[in-house]
């Protein structure tokens, strides 16, 4: 019993053979992998956000339908919340630009 | 590093005072025979532009007999004034000169990119920023000099055993705020920028002439957006507990 456990301590000496290795993914880069999977990120962000954008356009619309005489406001609702679901989008963008190009 | 003409320009005539204070300063200089980025001198000729419009408006202001200049400008100062009206309220009218010169800066940094020699210094991550904490440390000031020291309830929220917790939450959706000024500013006009060279790349003739008036069109917009975020968060930090 003894023999065994130390065949078996023996064994697991050998594990610091392992670290000789190369490391294989030293850049945690997946090459074009990267992009791909940017792309498609950000293609759902994009689709989200045109969805979003399209209820805030339709709801302007009706409610300028509805009451003309209330356009100012109902201008300035459409513009801001088109803009706040754009910059949502443009976020995502920005991170993507500053890590994706640079591995 | 390629320099626009103005930028060559502004370099030959003060590369050398510009480094020696850079380096006095403690800025190690990379280059040193042109230390003015390309959107440092578009800062410059967008506000030497802009004081040259102001001056020719001040020249020209008459009761009688207004020019078009002043059209223009009572325009937009009555477009401006009216909006933090609706949104401020009571006691706009100190924020109006800050805002509408805002609105100005941001208009002609982004509408300057459409000219061939020139780049829209808005399309650098700094100038957003710049334009974002100016106007986060002045919706900040003018919160402390009308509230006093009871500015800091803004961050507290209304049920006193959550403050804390709500006191965090504010701290990081104030600095949110800095963050989604610049981003969205920066964003749109980069790429704008890059939407127009990517089809310029496809189709040189009249394609490009779209993206260059959806640029137009983005560079009001935001403009429009950044001053009205502005208002709204002046108007929040000013807000009397009445």
């Amino acid at each position: 019993m003894r023999k065994l456990g130390m065949l078996i301590m023996l064994g697991l000496m050998a594990a610091p053979a392992f670290a000789q290795e190369p490391a294989a993914a030293a850049s945690h880069s997946l090459g074009v992998g990267n992009w791909a999977l940017a792309a498609i990120g950000l293609g759902i962000a994009v689709a989200c956000a045109a969805l979003g954008q399209g209820k805030v356009a339709s709801a302007a619309c009706e409610g300028l339908a509805r009451n003309p005489a209330a356009r100012p406001g109902i201008q300035l609702a459409l513009i801001l919340g088109l803009a706040f679901v754009e910059s949502l989008v443009l976020f995502i963008w920005v991170m993507i630009f500053l890590k994706v190009p640079n591995a | 590093m390629h320099q626009l003409p103005f930028t060559a320009l502004l370099n030959k005539l003060l590369a050398g005072p510009v480094t020696a204070v850079l380096t006095a300063m403690g800025f190690h200089v990379h280059h040193p025979e042109a230390p003015i980025a390309n959107y440092v001198a578009m800062q410059i000729f967008v506000v030497v532009i802009a004081v040259l419009l102001f001056i020719a408006v001040r020249a020209t202001l008459s009761v009688d007999n207004p020019g078009f200049l002043q059209h223009m400008f009572e325009g937009i100062h009555g477009f401006v004034s009216n909006q933090s009206k609706e949104i401020i309220g009571h006691g706009h009218a100190t924020y109006d000169s800050y805002l509408t010169a805002l609105g100005i800066f941001i208009l002609f940094s982004n509408l300057v990119g459409l000219f061939p020699a020139f780049e829209a210094p808005t399309a650098f991550p700094y100038v957003p920023f710049g334009c974002a904490l100016v106007t986060w440390f002045y919706y900040h000031f003018h919160g402390i000099r009308t509230n006093g020291f009871a500015y800091i309830k803004h961050f507290l929220g209304p049920i006193w055993a959550l403050s804390p917790l709500l006191f965090v939450i504010e701290f990081f959706s104030h600095l949110a705020r800095l963050m989604s000024l610049t981003i969205r500013l920066f964003a749109n006009i980069f790429a704008g920028d890059m939407v127009t060279l990517a089809f310029f790349s496809l189709v040189p003739i009249g394609l490009p002439l779209l993206f260059i008036g959806l640029h137009i069109g983005v560079s009001f917009i935001q403009t429009y957006i950044f001053v009205l975020l502005a208002m709204v968060y002046l108007g929040e930090a000013t807000a009397h507990e009445h």
